[in-house]
């Protein structure tokens, strides 16, 4: 006999509510911008007193949190109800992580625990994406790399990276967590930070053709790096939450190139020639550096339909665009020359 | 001047051991030992009379660098860790945190104080968790499917980067379960053994456990510390499989426990589902090859003596306790 009230009139259905960590870097945004763009609702976790980025979408509604807090992350999960949760934060430097191999095990290995015991105990419905990386197989003997590739890692930071995935992979069969793992090889753009290759490079390229550096330093130019461009991959983070199961996924493009076709493509883009500018430095080669990695996305793109749509040399193109736009805009009235590449903003987005 | 040697875990089943070992061969021993009136001080003392107790602990690095200012160890042997599996879904982070991160504040605080400090990393068998190749040598890769086992898998990744990055002359004994009649209670070895004497001299009437399929090479103790000792004296630091490389089932290990004291285990075993660990792991058998190879070490102890020496242990521990209870 129980019958309820039929509902009356169009009642909106709620938003699905997403949490991202990380949300500062080069990743949070993009995958704020995708989450917003399919309706969700966005909570951004920052770490208390953190400067947040023009970057991250006003939309974002932001609080503050941390890794090494596990009362925080309950505290945000508590307030924040989200039915999935994106965990992107880490210590993302690997040559910095020589320096603090504890600090980079605390955020960036023991973080994700303390995020799945929040998760666990608030409300096990909800679903996590762990942001893994390719330094997991740091000292790969096989390439290219996929999900079954043994873990290897050859730098504290790619140690405290394998713990994060397997912890993922333990939640997942023996608590039943829906926790997926993306393992994300190199993938760059424009809001890069500048302690990365890629963007050290654009930046360098970008100064020199405007005269405010003559040369450009560097370690091992011989690096093999399978380089993808972030707004790709964080479309891959978004699909592994939405299959029937959770499990991992290699996202990557599959091509590696090296770091001098990567000053090829850099300094030609800017008008200039690499070679009379960059001086490889033996002293700036970094310890526990993979010399080639490559990534298998077979699984991703049979199963999450994923596929890249920018080639490595229009990412590396769009960000010096991107450094020599901001240079000029940073120093109008000295009259820059006009750079040689199109504003990214004349550029479509990925 | 004698060698000097400190041992993380000292409370543990192996600290002891490896202090009677390590003392036996003329070493100054010092323990680490966590906490105010640890209740298991007395107990490894009375063990190893000549073994210095020394407050620290894994979770504090300020305290390992005093430690080490204070000891000035030539080796350090890192046994600390909460080895329990089961503990280990429960108490995750705190794994996390002393199984895991504890190997890296001691490696860390060797950087600091003295790297030639020589660093033995107590690995484990449940790193390989779900094994898809058998039997398991140290080039197996790791599927561990509990907290403890990815920790272990964790302290092992760091142990392996500090001897390569930094150059410290630091090993991991991957050791495959060794027991002993000191082996702590909630293991299964030990529950058996202990559970057969009980019911044996009609304190118990039943013993409840969990898996009874499960296989495991299980070795003795004593023999496994000798192998941690013999990987800190090469020229060159490396990685060790330790194992019998012979597996028995939990199964067998309760008809050799229960014929012993003459009973039949099928009349007293009650299988209890809250005993099944929530992602078991398969078969695990060790192959030492390259330890016999390289360190001249092999076991000495089978498994039926193995299982003699801990119930025959265990009948006149439960006997003597029976009795004093009796004479109160």
């Amino acid at each position: 006999m129980a019958c309820r009230a039929g509902t009356v009139g169009a009642v909106p259905e709620p938003k699905r509510r997403a949490l991202v960590t990380g949300v500062t870097g080069q990743d949070g945004p993009y995958l704020s911008e995708l989450l917003l763009g399919a309706g969700y609702e966005v909570h951004g976790l920052v770490m208390p007193g953190e400067v947040v980025p023009d970057e991250v979408p006003a939309e974002v509604r932001l609080r503050e949190g941390s890794l090494t807090d596990a009362g925080s992350l309950q505290a945000a999960l508590a307030a924040t109800r989200p039915a999935e949760v994106y965990n992107l934060a880490a210590a993302t430097s690997v040559a910095g992580s020589f320096d603090d191999p504890l600090g980079v095990a605390e955020v960036t290995g023991l973080g994700v625990l303390r995020l799945l015991e929040a998760i666990r105990h608030a409300d096990p419905a909800i679903r996590l994406l762990q942001a893994s990386s390719a330094e997991i197989f740091g000292g790969a003997t096989t390439s290219p790399q996929d999900e079954t590739t043994p873990l290897c890692p050859i730098s504290p930071y790619g140690v405290a990276k394998a713990f994060a995935h397997q912890t993922v992979q333990v939640y997942r069969r023996s608590h039943g967590i829906f926790a997926a793992t993306v393992i994300l090889y190199n993938h760059e753009s424009p809001r890069r930070g500048p302690g990365f290759v890629t963007r050290k490079v654009t930046i360098g390229a970008a100064r020199i053709a405007r005269g405010l550096e003559s040369e450009l330093r560097l370690g091992n130019l011989e690096v093999e790096r399978d380089w993808g461009y972030a707004p790709d991959y964080v479309r891959a983070m978004h699909l592994a939450l939405q299959q029937e199961v959770a499990d991992d996924y290699v996202v990557a493009t599959g091509r590696t190139h090296t770091l001098r076709e990567l000053l090829e493509v850099a300094f030609s883009a800017a008008g200039l020639d690499w070679r009379a500018h960059v001086v490889s430095d033996p002293g700036l080669h970094r310890l526990g550096e993979p010399v080639r990695l490559c990534g298998d996305a077979t699984r991703a793109r049979a199963r999450l339909g994923w596929a890249p749509t920018r080639e490595f040399a229009d990412v590396i193109r769009e960000m010096v665009a991107a450094d020599l736009d901001r240079l000029d805009q940073a120093a109008p009235s000295s009259g820059p020359a006009p750079g040689p590449a199109a504003s990214p903003r004349e550029q479509p987005r990925g | 001047m004698s060698r000097s040697a400190l041992i993380t875990g000292i409370t543990g089943q192996d600290g002891g051991y490896l202090a009677e070992h390590l003392v036996s061969l003329g070493y100054e021993v010092h323990g680490l030992i966590r906490g105010q009136n640890n209740p298991r001080a007395a107990t490894v003392r009375r063990i190893v009379p000549e073994l210095r107790l020394i407050e620290g602990d894994l979770h504090d690095q300020s305290s390992l660098i005093a430690v080490l200012e204070a000891t000035h160890p030539d080796e350090v042997y890192n046994l600390g860790a909460i080895s329990f599996v089961a503990l280990s879904f429960k108490q995750a982070i705190n794994t996390g945190e002393i199984t895991g991160l504890g190997v890296t504040r001691m490696l860390d605080a060797i950087r600091v104080v003295n790297p030639a400090i020589r660093f033995y990393q107590a690995s484990s068998s449940e790193m390989f968790g779900k094994v898809r190749e058998t039997p398991q040598n140290e080039l197996t890769p790791f599927h561990p499917r509990s907290p403890y086992g990815v920790a272990k898998v964790y302290g092992h990744h760091i142990t392996v980067n500090y001897r390569e990055s930094y150059g410290l002359f630091a090993v991991s004994g991957i050791l495959f379960n060794h027991e002993s009649p000191r082996r702590g209670l909630e293991f299964v070895t030990r529950k058996i053994t202990d559970g057969a004497a009980r019911i044996k001299l009609g304190l118990e009437s039943e013993l409840r456990l969990g898996n009874l399929d499960a296989q495991r090479d299980w070795g003795f103790a004593g023999d496994y510390v000798r192998a941690m000792h013999l990987m800190l004296q090469q020229d060159e630091p490396d990685d060790f499989v330790v194992a019998t490389g012979e597996t028995h089932s939990v199964r067998e290990l309760l008809e050799f426990a229960f014929t012993q004291v003459g009973l039949r285990w099928q009349d007293h075993v009650v299988v209890d589902e809250r005993f099944l660990r929530p992602a078991d792991v398969a078969a695990l058998v060790g192959d030492a090859s390259k330890a016999r190879r390289v360190l001249g070490w092999e076991p000495t102890v089978s498994f039926p003596e193995l299982v003699a020496m801990m119930v025959e242990s265990d009948l006149r521990a439960v006997s003597s306790s029976a009795a004093s209870a009796a004479a109160s």
